[in-house]
């Protein structure tokens, strides 16, 4: 077993690379090549951007393919992926009686002409357009179409809507599952992003108190940090999830109905994530502390806020942001897990784990609705843990091969 | 070594007394207390009715007083009564624990197995094919979601392939058809729980095998121990393994909590019949007696556990003393 790599015979190094060589590189550059190396995470990094993409067009998605995230259809509960759905008798109607209030004019016209041409046969005129409703999706574009007005534009896109292309199949409530999977990205990613943010500027603040000042301070701040690391997140986590915020009196005017759900998984989430942060700024404070540029500063007269900000916090954020990016998986993953035993983000909101509470149910029946918000949580989680892997081989200075 | 010891069992017991009481306080403030669901279940029932039975169970004082008579309750033995079960909670926890139990430390077990010497196997062959496979493996496993590897589990090993049960924790009347066939009945249902339990264990194990093992192997020593001329076995396990156990036992410390966490989720998923369910069951049921108990339980079994494994580093390097 050859444990040490056989060192090469001399070699000589051609003028073009001995210059290459010499010159000096800007960090960002260093890190940004060393980064580019590992695959993996450069893989990683461009299935979180499409992610994050995905997440940010959200409405665009949904006005292009006419699906909404809300609506209901207890007929077409569990469909199979790649199937059609057919509205109800009733929701034309409805429909129908939605575009005649909100277009009158278009629709007299459209009636008349619908009725001149005798393309549809009514009882009365009013009822030539919930007529033209009834007939098959196909049949009534091309009715509307034989129309040729102008005006006829809107109510297609009324009558396309009738017929629904579910590429995901619909959920347990007959909600299309492509565009809830869309939202539930966005929810979940925010919550990611959110609580690494949060829980990494409540870990900076609190390590470098604890870093600078040392004695008590650094005394208390880091018992109160170990204790919460040495507690059983997930006990912990649901006994508070399972608080009703309203009662208590001063979170009474912040929370409402809509947002509390979002609101406590951020806040549940951040009380327990801000602790390896703080113990890793701590530590780097604790021994820059010692470095002779910030002796440096202070005999210059910097204050304490000038040598923490300016001069520790340069040196810390390399190691942070490898953190902050193994948090977001992490905090995606509790909140899944969270909103999986129904304590997280409460439905009709979509998020990845409710998503999966509600598919569990009806394993037997719709297993692809248990399987399609896992991989996107996989998918999601290992991204951002290759992404954590490849800046911290990218930013460890141990590492840095000039 | 012994007022250590000490040390650190009186600062857990401080940490779970607190502990309880922010739990308890927390438990006044989840929707619904006993009269709330006495007062939904009886129509008939008046406001003076109210007022009694929140005296009578003491619901109108506030949340100290509450929580000091819970205590004397607690230290006289006498743990309350479960509102679902029907039954005294010293009866409930008993079997729940020892399922627990089983579950988790099979699934360490499990993984511990599987991961060191997949990590060894890696760290030995550092930057081959095999070494990336291994790690983009081990990566998977701590990206899963557990509960949703569950979940992919029973469709594929009970509903796609029915070759395992999909829940539970042993078939009724097993008990009474001998001791290895109860054995191996509970064994069955424990397969699908301890292989989603331990997967994000074994890809955590791993790379930490194979971090603290390419350190290890770094030393002087080891060159002088190959120059020596010793066997290759010997290099690895006694002199290169030996050294990176140290970090492993903090990471094993630190998993055993997130084992004792997880199974929560996991006993959820597969109605496995252990103390993270019935804290999941009785927190969103609002049992009271039985949430506060096995909240404790599952708390104190961590704390506990990372008191031991703070203890076993002594074991494993000689060079840490306690003071």
């Amino acid at each position: 077993m050859e444990m040490t790599e056989p060192i090469p015979a001399r070699t000589t190094l051609s003028e073009e690379n001995r210059r290459k060589l010499e010159q000096g590189l800007p960090m960002w550059k260093i890190v940004l090549s060393q980064f580019l190396e590992h695959k993996m995470a450069v893989a990683g990094s461009l299935v979180i951007l499409f992610f994050v993409l995905l997440a940010l067009s959200a409405p665009l998605i949904e006005a292009v393919t006419g699906l909404d995230p809300d609506v209901q259809n207890v007929f077409n509960r569990y469909l199979p992926p790649f199937s059609h759905s057919v509205a109800s008798q009733d929701q034309r109607e409805a429909a129908i009686e939605k575009f005649i209030t909100t277009h009158p004019s278009e629709a007299t016209n459209l009636q008349t002409l619908l009725l001149e041409k005798s393309l549809v046969t009514a009882a009365a005129p009013e009822d030539a357009l919930y007529e033209l409703a009834t007939r098959e999706t196909a049949d009534a574009l091309q009715i509307l179409e034989q129309v040729g007005s102008p005006q006829a534009q809107e109510l297609k896109k009324t009558i396309h809507g009738f017929d629904t292309y579910h590429i995901f199949g619909t959920d347990e409530l007959g909600r299309d599952v492509f565009i809830r999977l869309i939202y539930g990205t966005r929810i979940s990613m925010s919550v990611g992003v959110l609580v690494a943010l949060v829980s990494a500027f409540v870990g900076l603040l609190i390590g470098s108190l604890a870093g600078f000042y040392g004695g008590l301070v650094d005394t208390l701040l880091m018992r109160v940090t170990d204790a919460l690391l040495s507690l059983p997140l997930l006990p912990v986590m649901i006994v508070i999830a399972a608080v009703d915020m309203q009662k208590l009196p001063f979170l009474k005017s912040l929370v409402s109905p809509q947002n509390e759900s979002i609101l406590k998984m951020i806040v549940i989430l951040c009380l327990f994530s801000w602790m390896t942060v703080a113990r890793l700024v701590r530590g780097s404070i604790l021994s820059l502390r010692e470095r002779e540029f910030i002796l440096a500063a202070r005999t210059l007269g910097a204050t304490d806020a000038t040598l923490i900000l300016r001069h520790m916090f340069p040196n810390v954020i390399a190691p942070m942001l490898v953190s902050i990016t193994l948090g977001v998986g992490e905090s995606i993953l509790f909140e899944a897990a969270l909103s999986f035993l129904g304590l997280g983000i409460q439905p009709p909101t979509p998020s990845w784990g409710n998503m999966l509470f509600n598919a569990q149910e009806l394993i037997y029946q719709a297993p692809f609705l248990a399987i399609l918000p896992g991989v996107m949580i996989l998918l999601t989680v290992i991204s951002f843990n290759y992404l954590g892997d490849g800046l911290q081989d990218a930013v460890d200075p141990k590492a840095i091969r000039r | 070594m012994s007022t250590y010891i000490l040390r650190r069992l009186i600062q857990t017991c401080i940490v779970i007394v607190i502990l309880s009481y922010v739990c308890f306080y927390l438990m006044t403030l989840m929707p619904g207390d006993p009269v709330d669901m006495m007062i939904s279940s009886n129509p008939k029932i008046t406001a003076a009715d109210v007022t009694r039975l929140r005296s009578l169970y003491g619901l109108d004082q506030p949340a100290y007083v509450r929580y000091g008579h819970w205590v004397s309750d607690i230290v006289k033995g006498d743990l309350g009564y479960s509102r679902t079960y029907r039954v005294p909670v010293t009866e409930l926890i008993g079997p729940r624990l020892t399922s627990t139990f089983i579950l988790s430390l099979t699934a360490l077990g499990f993984s511990l197995l599987i991961a060191i010497p997949l990590g060894i196997f890696s760290a030995l062959r550092p930057g081959t094919k095999t070494d990336y496979i291994v790690n983009f493996f081990s990566f998977a496993g701590i990206s899963i979601p557990s509960f949703w590897l569950g979940i992919v589990c029973i469709i594929v090993f009970a509903v796609w392939l029915p070759l395992l049960p999909a829940g539970g924790t042993q078939t009724v009347g097993a008990q009474n058809m001998g001791f290895w066939a109860d054995v191996l009945d509970r064994a069955k249902y424990l397969v699908l729980p301890v292989l989603s339990l331990s997967l994000q264990q074994i890809g955590r194990f791993v790379r930490f095998t194979r971090s603290a093992m390419l350190e290890a192997l770094r030393h002087d020593f080891i060159r002088t121990a190959k120059a020596k001329g010793l066997p290759r076995q010997v290099i690895i396990w006694r002199h290169a393994f030996r050294n990176a156990l140290i970090p492993l036992i903090t990471i094993l410390a630190l998993s055993i909590s997130s084992v004792f966490s997880g199974a929560i989720i996991t006993e959820t998923v597969f109605a496995y019949q252990g103390v993270g369910k019935l804290t999941y069951d009785s927190i969103v049921g609002n049992d009271f007696n039985v949430a506060m108990v096995s909240f404790i339980i599952s708390v104190a079994m961590v704390l506990l556990m990372n008191l031991v494994a703070d203890l076993l580093y002594g074991v494993a390097d000689p060079r840490i003393s306690y003071k």
